[in-house]
């Protein structure tokens, strides 16, 4: 009788242990821009995660451990998102980093992740550089497109317009701004070679006043333009050129690639939005016919978890790398960092917006984006793309 | 490039220069002529364009609803401004400037997690007002009338704050406290009184410019460090304690970036700062200023 108590009681003192570890969570660094001009996006973004986070963890988490997601407001600053990743992975102890904005953020915070071998998922920086194979490294993925991608969609929609012979540029005056407008103009002039372009504009990123650039371009006379003003810069672009008849001027044909069609957007702007260009976003949000029912019931549960009324289009962003890590965790059957690094490796994963791979030998999704004409919808008061198409320029090829 | 372009480039300039002056203007007053560092002065900008926003939003039903809300936000400003002179900065001016700067940016942080907290981190807009939402003809260039009446404006501050500084008895004592705060306060006036009622006015034009500026820029957080070091360059190559010298610094600024942009199209990163170097080794007190004392 005795031993088999004292057996039942070394029986339970053994599981008591196990039980420990399977409630220790699974956490995951989230330093990402929370105030300042770009936590209009960073904001959301987080968000999205947290909304993955909360559904995983009610489904009973990952190999029975929940996630917690470690949210920290980089300012989008290099300097400052590289001292809270090593705080997070060296004082928090994270498993993982998901986050950064910008694209001079993610390179600096990849550093960070190869020196400490930590996998670390970017959802939103497009720079090429990032996963260049000088750079490139284990532990770094890309959910975000990139400005090749970004460019070339650009160009391969432009090239389609009737009558465009005169070609005009007005980009932010950093990496990301001249990268998409160099892959813009190298495929434009595979495509159209007979296009010229006429005008490059540089306003500096967070310029507040467009009017001098406005009027420059507008003196060179495009027949169309590509844009690569984004946030807050569109908006400040937009209420300064439409009164100036720049978008009269060239006819509403004005393609910009840096998600100016998401509801984040189109929302402030409302009916001063130049009905006519073409846009796009990583979410359309507002669909039409084409959702996918698992989009429908994304938003419905995004808008809830928000309280906002019309959601946001970069949520999904952020929702993508924690259910990509939750599936490369399950995958592994562990929370190694070179186990989960190689899960992740040629993994596709159901999203929201539909499946995504990351590319074994690029690291990236490679993703494309939903475009097309902005048009009033009478049921929203807001600009919405009309019939979003995805462009994927150049589909990698699914290679294990 | 035709008359007609280059007459649009020369609007497009003056079109900037009045919109920093506007925001530039409060700062000459309590930089330039008080030598107060006030760092925060871009985050009352952003709290005028904040408030804006929000007066438009409770006023929309009434027909006069942005000129209303752009004065009840240059209000709220002006007190906040006050209240902040009052209660902190009053303490500090005696003493190095250092401090005034480490209080004023501590400020810039705290109004803008308050600003974000209120209004969250979304970008916001405001519509024009319908009287001045179209746009004018003028040698073959389509001027938008919102413009032109910001250019208009501009110089009516100049003007008046020209006027108020330099012929009135109130703008003698604030002169004279800016060049002797002691004597000043030995021979009797309210010195404490002067130095709040100037941080007011300059508080009162800085919430102003920043919901006259709601209806051509996006509101977002941040827009209060993006326009400060703009404003504060613009008062110093114009001279300190110069009103007139922060208008033409502004104007000088405005036609520089607007052609210079033409010739060597990213000069928008660094040509304020360009502008600054020149026109300091040249004339190291700015344009309208006197060697400092």
């Amino acid at each position: 009788m005795h031993i088999r108590r004292f057996a039942a009681l070394i029986a339970a003192a053994a599981l008591i242990p196990a039980g420990v570890m399977a409630a220790e969570p699974i956490k995951i660094g989230f330093p990402i821009p929370l105030s300042g001009p770009t936590a209009t996006y960073g904001m959301p973004i987080l968000q999205g995660a947290q909304l993955a986070a909360q559904e995983i963890n009610a489904k009973g988490g990952v190999l029975g451990r929940k996630i917690e997601i470690l949210p920290r407001d980089s300012k989008a600053n290099p300097d400052t998102a590289v001292r809270l990743a090593r705080e997070l992975i060296i004082k928090d102890g994270v498993n993982f980093l998901v986050g950064t904005l910008t694209s001079a953020e993610a390179p600096a915070v990849s550093t960070v992740a190869k020196e400490n071998k930590v996998v670390f998922l970017v959802p939103s920086a497009k720079l090429v550089d990032l996963t260049e194979p000088s750079n490139l490294h284990p532990y770094i993925f890309r959910v975000s497109s990139n400005t090749t991608i970004e460019g070339q969609s650009g160009a391969i929609i432009m090239a389609k317009w009737p009558g465009i012979k005169r070609v005009a540029t007005i980009a932010p005056d950093y990496a990301y701004g001249h990268e998409d407008i160099a892959a813009f103009i190298a495929k434009l002039k595979q495509l159209r070679p007979d296009i010229q372009i006429v005008d490059q504009e540089w306003p500096k990123l967070g310029e507040s006043d467009f009017t001098p650039f406005i009027t420059a371009q507008m003196g060179k006379k495009p027949d169309a333009v590509y844009c690569a003003l984004f946030a807050g810069d569109f908006i400040s672009f937009v209420k300064q050129a439409t009164p100036l008849g720049y978008f009269k001027a060239i006819h509403n044909r004005l393609a910009d690639g840096g998600e100016v069609g998401a509801v984040d957007e189109t929302m402030p702007l409302g009916a001063a939005y130049p009905y006519g260009i073409w846009a796009d976003a990583y979410d359309p949000v507002i669909w039409g016919p084409g959702e996918p029912p698992a989009h429908k019931a994304f938003e419905r549960h995004l808008r809830a978890f928000t309280h906002s009324k019309y959601g946001s289009g970069w949520s999904v962003m952020g929702y993508i790398p924690i259910v990509a890590l939750a599936e490369a965790v399950k995958k592994a059957g562990s929370v190694d960092e070179d186990k989960v690094a190689h899960a992740l490796l040629g993994l596709t994963i159901d999203t929201p917006i539909g499946k995504r791979t990351f590319h074994a030998k690029t690291h990236e999704t490679e993703m494309g984006e939903f475009w097309g004409v902005m048009v009033k919808n009478p049921a929203y008061p807001f600009a919405v793309i009309k019939n979003p198409v995805y462009y994927d320029p150049e589909p990698q090829p699914t290679t294990n | 490039m035709s008359a007609a372009s280059v007459f649009g480039q020369m609007m497009s300039g003056l079109t900037s220069a009045m919109f920093l002056f506007l925001i530039a203007s409060g700062l000459s007053l309590v930089f330039g002529v008080m030598r107060v560092i006030n760092f925060a002065h871009g985050s009352f900008y952003m709290l005028g364009a904040y408030l804006a926003w929000q007066a438009v939003r409770w006023f929309q039903p009434a027909g006069a609803a942005f000129w209303a809300a752009a004065l009840v936000a240059a209000l709220g400003v002006a007190l906040l401004g006050g209240i902040v002179e009052r209660l902190l900065l009053r303490h500090l001016y005696g003493r190095d400037e250092l401090y005034q700067l480490l209080l004023t940016y501590a400020l810039v942080l705290i109004l803008g997690d308050v600003a974000k907290f209120v209004w969250g981190t979304g970008q916001l807009s405001v519509a024009r007002p319908p009287v001045l939402a179209g746009s004018v003809q003028i040698f073959g260039t389509t001027q938008p009338a919102y413009n032109l009446f910001i250019m208009a404006f501009g110089l009516a501050i100049a003007v008046f704050g020209w006027l108020a500084l330099t012929k009135s008895g109130a703008g003698r004592l604030v002169r004279a406290a800016a060049y002797d705060r002691e004597m000043l306060d030995a021979l009797g006036a309210n010195v404490g009184a002067i130095y709040t009622g100037m941080f007011v006015v300059s508080s009162f034009l800085a919430g102003l410019s920043g919901a006259l500026v709601t209806p051509i820029e996006s509101i977002v957080p941040g827009m209060d460090v993006l326009i400060i070091v703009q404003a504060f360059i613009v008062v110093v190559i114009g001279g300190m304690g110069s009103f007139w010298g922060t208008f033409w610094g502004s104007v000088i600024y405005g036609q520089v970036l607007s052609f210079g942009i033409l010739i060597y199209p990213a000069f928008s990163l660094f040509s304020v700062f360009a502008l600054m170097a020149v026109i300091l080794i040249i004339r190291p007190w700015g344009l309208f200023g006197r060697p400092l004392r």
